[in-house]
């Protein structure tokens, strides 16, 4: 006998639709303004947007974070961000920031190293990676992440529009870009340095979202064959997103799985981006069920096209 | 065995048999330990660097190196040079980068003003630094003469005298840090290497950071404070300044009250290179006329060579009019040193010997190296661009951490495709190991296609090919439960996989689009390492669509004579 997680459900979704409105209008208005608030330099942005130095590296004893502040304090860097680093194959790692530093190329990083070495001399400092962006880099950064994502959005847009109708691609596109907001919501809650591998996340959780958007909007279709009574369309919504649900558990779990497999032995390169991943998926579902569906059938209900009563 | 499966299978087989090909040089890369690496550079340089070819690139945050980006200021230049002025630095460029020797250097343009030069694995970092930084302004200058160069010193002496000596409370060694620079460097630690190279700056360039301007540091001298640091070059303009002591000089220099001496229409220089005489590191110290002479722009050729002593010379070409004003320049000014200046500082100052047209040559002096006479002539060729060139972004990455990443990343993957095949494995039954397979065969193809494509696996790559094993499974999740639901309503196995197959098509496309989408806008506005993630995408996600529904469903069409189906 075949497993089965999910047996024959009748949950009935769109009827719950105005409490999923309710929450996903909260983090949508959230995104919003944690996509505001970025675009202002408020918030923590990755030096590749908004310029500055990074420098990593390990001290060969340990140390206090208070000492290494206190002497970038005295060589001219008062507000220079000092973070001890876990998980590193050397223990007393530590990681430098210093925001937007106009002097570019071997200045602030040389200096920084230099002033730790003069500071320390029995704790020999060894550096790992250095990264000087000046602020001018950012904002074309910046702007190639805009349009990857207007990019993506419309391609989305055009090609569900297609497969299904115009309808279903505003609904789907609606659903992509709240899945979007709402992780940077909760990103920018969380306050995690929002780097360009957050917003590949971002992105990569929007074209993923729609795997299960499209499996829901499959069988819709199939089910809305065969129905043509009015009264039978909210129940043949319902019914085609329960029919499908252990298919969009299942394959958001595979995909899960991974994630989580990412965030726990990928490493802190991948850290941030493996745990965006992990809200996105989850949402993403959730979008499926809760957003995307019941945006079609609002509009639909409010100006009927399949059925003329 | 029903019809069409035979083909199907071959299919498959050749396939796999072709990505091992392919990714046959990848495995023997790795395979080889440092000693056999180098004993391969050495017996086997062409098969050496033909391997690495074939093979996977790693990306720089993979495999550590320099990833630079540069900006040329086009602002100064008439639209006619501005519209090639990014091309030639990205020539100009190359030819400095092809004397190291690294293997498979980038540069590239980017958008309309930058350049990305990127030198994985390398290992003289400041070297190479200073010679992309040094993209620079090339300016002819003359020296003023030693008598009125005398008489400034001594005036900046009196000057300094009046000021000096006493109160030190306060001054602690840090104040001087303006013109400090340590022995040690930022890559020695990464790359293991003491360059020793002296890094002048210009004294004008310096900003006297000092609290207390007018007290001065301990270590100067209260009587001829500035001469005493001075020798008297023994190339007959300027002076030499022992390295340690520079950055006094440099300090010195740049005190507002000495600044205020010096005329308008000089200005102090160093020089670029540090003399070792007598086992004593010096610096050179020049003071030249502000006015730019002639600039590099009508340089069009610099070749080091040899001269009739078997000394190291560069011998140079200029254009008509460069040949024209430089014979007017020369001509008036025989016997006197004229100062080569690039991006402020002198590389050189050879003394005019005869009037010169169009070509010439500089006589390196002694004790200099072809190696000198050629890092001279590269900068010669490079300094003809009159755009200068900053760096407005660069990255460093050691080797040890790129491995960190790398180790990392397979562990990732293992785990992630742990849970793939146990989740499957158990759902799904026989169907679900024969999935497992299949994601397998789509890792294989993954890997042997970015071979073929030269692609480069960076570390979002390795997380992109991470994802594309939970995404790859999906199609046949939605096949099997296709099945499944067939199989409730009643249809024979036959039918339920047929049935299963073509329904589930439509769904698969249309949810794996989505994917490709995306990936492709990520692929079209991202960076390096954001394309590496993009490029893993997009292919692990095309080929999972085909390794799902041709690779199952070839083993499936065996099946398909079987009363029950293991789902």
């Amino acid at each position: 006998m075949p497993i089965r997680i999910i047996g024959d459900t009748k949950v009935d979704f769109i009827g719950k639709r105005k409490i999923a409105f309710l929450v996903s209008g909260i983090l949508v208005i959230l995104g919003l303004a944690a996509t505001v608030m970025l675009s202002f330099g408020k918030g923590n942005l990755g030096i590749q947007f908004v310029g500055g130095t990074m420098l990593e590296g390990y001290f060969e004893q340990p140390i206090e974070t208070s000492a290494i502040r206190s002497a970038l304090g005295s060589a001219g860097f008062a507000d220079a961000e000092i973070q001890q680093l876990q998980g590193r194959a050397q223990a007393n790692s530590f990681l430098v920031r210093i925001k937007s530093d106009p002097a570019i190329a071997k200045q602030a990083g040389q200096s920084v190293l230099d002033a730790l070495r003069k500071a320390f001399p029995g704790n020999p400092f060894h550096m790992d990676s250095v990264h000087e962006v000046g602020p001018a880099v950012g904002k074309t950064l910046q702007s190639q992440a805009r349009w990857a994502v207007l990019v993506s959005l419309l391609g989305i847009l055009v090609y569900i529009t297609l497969r299904f109708d115009f309808r279903f691609g505003v609904a789907a596109t609606i659903a992509t870009f709240h899945d979007i907001l709402a992780v940077l919501a909760i990103l920018y809650l969380m306050n995690v340095e929002i780097t360009i591998l957050v917003i590949t996340a971002l992105l990569t959780l929007a074209g993923y979202s729609l795997t299960d958007t499209v499996i829901v909007y499959d069988r819709i279709r199939e089910n809305l064959k065969k129905y043509h009574k009015k009264a039978d369309f909210v129940p043949a919504i319902n019914r085609s997103i329960n029919e499908v649900l252990s298919r969009t558990i299942l394959t958001s779990s595979t995909v899960l799985a991974v994630v989580i497999a990412l965030y726990v032995a990928g490493g802190p390169v991948l850290r941030d981006f493996a745990m965006s991943l992990i809200f996105g998926v989850v949402i993403g579902t959730y979008s499926s069920w809760f957003v995307a569906s019941p945006i079609y059938v609002e509009w639909e209900s409010r100006n009927p096209k399949r059925f003329k009563a | 065995m029903p019809r069409g499966v035979a083909w199907k299978m071959g299919l498959i087989v050749f396939l796999i048999l072709g990505s091992f090909w392919y990714l046959y040089p990848t495995i023997r890369l790795w395979q080889l330990n440092p000693a056999e690496r180098g004993e391969m550079a050495r017996n086997d340089p062409k098969g050496w660097i033909d391997l690495q070819r074939k093979a996977i690139k790693l990306g720089l945050d993979l495999k550590g190196g320099m990833h630079v980006v540069l900006e040329v200021d086009r602002s100064k230049l008439n639209p006619d040079e501005a519209k090639d002025a990014v091309d030639r630095a990205k020539e100009i460029l190359r030819n400095r980068v092809d004397a190291f020797g690294v293997t498979e250097p980038v540069i590239q343009k980017q958008g309309a003003d930058r350049i990305v030069v990127e030198l994985p694995g390398i290992t003289d970092v400041e070297r190479a630094q200073e010679l992309i930084g040094r993209t620079a302004q090339l300016e002819f200058k003359l020296t003023e003469t030693p008598e009125k160069a005398q008489l400034l010193v001594d005036r900046i002496d009196k000057t300094l005298e009046a000021l000096g000596g006493g109160d030190t409370s306060g001054i602690s060694s840090d104040t001087s840090k303006s013109g400090e620079k340590p022995n040690e460097d930022v890559y020695q630690d990464l790359f293991g290497k003491d360059s020793g190279k002296a890094k002048g700056d210009t004294g004008a360039a310096l900003a006297a950071k000092d609290t207390g301007g007018s007290v001065l540091p301990p270590q100067v001298p209260t009587e001829r404070p500035l001469s005493s640091l001075l020798d008297p070059s023994r190339r007959g303009t300027g002076w030499m300044v022992r390295r340690d002591e520079s950055p006094l000089v440099k300090n010195l220099l740049a005190r507002p009250e000495v600044q205020k001496l010096i005329p308008p229409d000089l200005e102090f220089a160093w020089g670029t290179k540090a003399q070792y005489t007598g086992g004593i590191e010096e610096e050179q110290l020049y003071l030249l006329k502000k006015q730019t002479e002639m600039s590099g722009k009508y340089l069009t050729d610099a070749k080091p060579s040899f001269d009739q002593f078997r000394k190291p010379i560069v011998s140079f070409q200029l254009t008509r009019e460069g040949g024209r004003q430089f014979a007017r320049l020369t001509g008036a000014n025989i016997g006197k040193p004229l100062a080569i200046i690039l991006d402020g500082r002198v590389e050189s100052a050879p003394e005019i010997q005869s009037r010169i047209n169009d070509r010439g040559q500089i006589t390196m002096g002694t004790g200099t190296s072809y190696d000198e006479a050629n890092d001279l002539a590269i900068v010669l060729r490079a300094g003809a661009l009159p755009a200068p060139v900053k760096i407005i972004e660069n990255n460093v990455i050691g080797p040890s951490l790129g491995n960190d990443s790398i180790n990392k990343g397979f562990l990732a993957s293992l785990l992630g495709g742990l849970a793939v095949i146990l989740i499957m494995g158990i759902y799904y039954q026989l169907s679900g190991v024969i999935a497992d397979f299949a994601v397998m065969l789509n890792v294989l193809f993954l890997m042997a296609v970015l071979a073929v494509l030269h692609a480069t696996l960076t570390m979002p790559g390795i997380a992109g090919i991470v994802l594309t094993v939970g995404i790859s499974v999906d199609s046949n999740v939605l096949i099997f439960e296709r099945i499944r639901e067939e199989m409730r309503a009643g249809k024979s196995v036959k039918s339920a996989i047929d049935a299963g197959y073509s329904r589930a098509m439509v769904t698969i496309i249309d949810s794996h689009v989505t994917t490709l989408i995306t990936a492709l806008a990520l692929f079209m506005f991202g960076t390096g390492p954001i394309k590496g993630f993009a490029v893993t995408l997009f292919w692990g996600v095309a080929i999972s669509l085909f390794t799902a529904v041709v690779g199952t469903r070839v083993v499936f069409d065996i099946r398909r004579e079987y009363k029950t189906l293991s789902i």
